[in-house]
């Protein structure tokens, strides 16, 4: 129940937001969509390349996806990605060069690319510099299996380091 | 002062949303642009995967502290009585006293009572997020193995053969609510004191109603 109201609230708070946000567009455009990455500038600086060696082809399929946390349990979450191909995650090829994936702690799904890093590392994310804080690492990419984390330390921490496995 | 920030944050949030197709950039990048950080703080009302509470977390004030408290009852020492509607777990110690903690319980609809028996203990128990929390958060792992971001908490003792248990939470701010799937709460400071006094083959009675 008072899960309930504070949804109810939520939703009054966000459409007045929204509202006020409306109202104040054609003002405040810039400020109302905020942030950094919707600028031209930042998309120009975030043109980083692509990495030799990977292509996102590597990544379009179905996946078993599970995590952990310490190395310990890594033989066995592995297993349970294999296991996970009755609810695959489904990466799909985007519109232009990326895929379609979701960002940590985000229902919605983006096109994300892979980025090529500084010392040979492959980052997957939105377009800006490779290493940004909402990318994945790639740490290793093979035909049957993925291992990825994200390079927020927070993140990180919350999430632990994930297995995607090719089903099928 | 509080509220007025977060209907702000959630406008911008709400619009963002909205002009991200119009401010893409046709031309300059094939990925999508970065969405406004307040994005990501957004989530589902409900468990939070991923969210850290270590195993020092305990309630520490107001009713749902642990505390011995005065507890009349004709079960044996050492029994678990759960008293749903109440939000309290008691440990009964014999002499009219229990150890009481303070927990989270099943939501509207997910209740129940009964009498089991704890078959099974682990600490920092895996865990498999349901179908409908995939589908409202489907970046998650469909395994998460125990750790401090794991909703399961540091602890959980399952009931008998439901598919029930007592365990801890990386939201310890619910403890008191009704909003699980019928599982029981603890913070995980709580949990593990609890686990450590809790045997295999407990009697673990479960009452939603007050009873006299």
């Amino acid at each position: 129940m008072t899960i309930e109201l504070g949804r109810a609230q939520d939703t009054r708070w966000r459409s007045a937001g929204a509202v006020a946000c409306g109202i104040a567009l054609p003002l405040l455009l810039a400020g109302c969509g905020g942030g950094e990455g919707l600028s031209s500038s930042s998309g120009r600086a975030a043109s980083a390349p692509a990495p030799a060696g990977i292509s996102r082809n590597a990544l379009i399929g179905r996946w078993g996806v599970a995590s952990f946390h310490t190395e310990k349990d890594r033989k066995r979450t592995e297993a349970e990605a294999r296991a996970q191909c009755k609810q695959p995650y489904v990466i799909a090829q985007g519109p232009g060069d990326g895929v379609m994936m979701h960002a940590a702690d985000d229902p919605k799904l983006y096109e994300l690319r892979l980025k090529a890093g500084a010392g040979g590392k492959t980052y997957l994310g939105f377009e800006a510099p490779a290493g940004d804080p909402q990318d994945r690492e790639l740490l290793s990419v093979k035909p049957k299996e993925i291992v990825a984390r994200f390079v927020d330390p927070d993140v990180h921490a919350r999430y632990g380091t994930f297995i995607y496995s090719r089903c099928g | 002062m509080n509220q007025i920030i977060r209907a702000a944050l959630h406008g911008l949030i709400v619009s963002g949303l909205g002009l991200a197709p119009v401010l893409a950039l046709p031309g300059v990048a094939a990925a999508q642009p970065r969405p406004p950080a307040a994005l990501h703080e957004t989530m589902d009302v409900g468990d939070e995967p991923g969210r850290v509470s270590t195993e020092e977390v305990s309630i520490t004030e107001g009713p749902y502290a642990r505390q011995m408290v005065l507890y009349r009852s004709s079960e044996a020492p050492g029994t678990v009585v759960i008293h749903s509607a109440e939000r309290f777990l008691y440990v009964v110690q014999g002499n009219g006293r229990a150890l009481r903690y303070g927990i989270g319980v099943g939501r509207e609809g997910f209740t129940w009572s009964g009498q089991v028996q704890v078959s099974r203990k682990a600490e920092w128990p895996d865990w498999r997020p349901p179908p409908e929390m995939l589908q409202r958060q489907p970046y998650l792992p469909r395994f998460m193995a125990g750790g401090p971001g794991n909703p399961m908490g540091a602890r959980a003792l399952y009931l008998g053969s439901t598919v029930f248990r007592i365990h801890g939470t990386n939201q310890p701010e619910t403890i008191g609510q009704a909003i699980s799937s019928g599982c029981f709460r603890l913070a995980n400071g709580d949990i593990a004191d609890l686990y450590d006094r809790v045997p295999l083959g407990t009697k673990v009675v479960i009452r939603h109603k007050a009873t006299l």
